[in-house]
């Protein structure tokens, strides 16, 4: 390493050798046992500004802080807003259920309306037996058969 | 050692109080020092603090482990935060330019030791930001240079550049300190 490599690791990464690059550090080291007196000097008044930087005041973080920083972190629910949910996604499955059977009562009734439609209707059936189900097609066309 | 942040994050996503406090108490000292170093100023640094964690807690459940070093992300989130508050304040400077303090000791007046953290503080301070983040990444926060490098988004070459004369106009500003 050259002495000027030496003096410009210590200008950026300050007077401990050990912080600078650790692919230098051999390096560094090998020019030290070369060059004590010189690597002295060069680490010293690094070192002095390291000193000077390690003075600037250290901020403290306050209590008050810290629990303004928590109060805002994610939460689990609690037992009783899991508990609100389950029974709030019971009460949701209930619902659609029942939604379900009163869509299904209400096709049915649909679905026996285009029946006797089909079966009342004379040339323009084709359109109707297009959302009427196989049973259903089946069904009148037994009805006409008979 | 305990979880990796990466553990901790998983955990704090998934509401976990006790993984919320170990994620603070890990990272608030320093994400505090990097801001209150960067901005000067304890009320602006507590600000950005509280900011950066409400971010955490935005990312924590959709953090992809791998993608990025959560430290590294961490850093850049306050940094970014910093150079906000840093913009609004030239641009209020320009509006109204602040009266000047001598931040110096003085004719007749001895240097306190306390006062050697302010003088140091004030220099700081008075640093170009780019030269004032990469000595605040490599000395405060200890931050290796190819972390400090992709923090800043520079070359490790331009990380050295920026710490010489960071450092270089701190020795000349301080040098009086010497003879104190």
């Amino acid at each position: 390493m050259t002495p000027e490599r030496f003096a410009g690791l210590a200008d950026a990464y300050g007077g401990d050798v050990a912080r600078w690059p650790a692919p230098e550090r051999d390096a560094a080291a090998a020019f030290m046992t070369d060059a004590p007196a010189r690597a002295a000097a060069i680490l010293a008044e690094a070192s002095a500004l390291d000193a000077w930087l390690d003075a600037a005041p250290a901020p403290q973080a306050s209590a008050a802080m810290v629990g303004a920083i928590l109060a805002a972190a994610p939460r689990r629910p609690s037992l009783w807003r899991r508990w609100a949910f389950a029974a709030g996604a019971g009460a949701g499955l209930a619902a659609a259920c029942a939604a379900g059977v009163l869509a299904g009562v209400q096709l049915g009734a649909a679905a026996t309306v285009t029946k006797s439609d089909i079966v009342s209707a004379e040339g323009g059936g084709d359109a109707v037996l297009a959302v009427v189900s196989d049973e259903d097609f089946n069904l009148f066309l037994d009805e006409e058969a008979g | 050692m305990g979880e990796s942040d990466e553990e901790l994050l998983s955990q704090v996503a998934r509401g976990d109080a006790a993984a919320a406090r170990a994620l603070v108490g890990r990272k608030l000292p320093r994400l505090l020092s990097l801001a209150r170093r960067m901005l000067g100023d304890a009320a602006e640094a507590e600000d950005v603090a509280q900011e950066a964690f409400v971010r955490v807690w935005r990312q924590a459940p959709r953090w992809r482990p791998g993608a990025a070093r959560f430290d590294t992300w961490l850093h850049r989130v306050a940094l970014n935060l910093c150079y906000d508050r840093l913009r609004r304040r030239r641009e209020l400077a320009v509006a109204e330019p602040p009266e000047r303090v001598d931040e110096g000791p003085g004719p007749g007046r001895g240097l306190e030791a306390q006062d050697v953290g302010r003088r140091v503080d004030a220099a700081l301070q008075a640093l170009p930001d780019r030269q004032r983040e990469a000595l605040v990444l490599c000395h405060y926060q200890e931050l290796g240079n190819l972390e400090a490098a992709a923090v800043m988004g520079v070359s490790v070459e331009a990380l050295e550049s920026l710490l010489s004369r960071g450092r270089r106009a701190l020795r000349a500003v301080l040098a009086d300190l010497r003879e104190g």
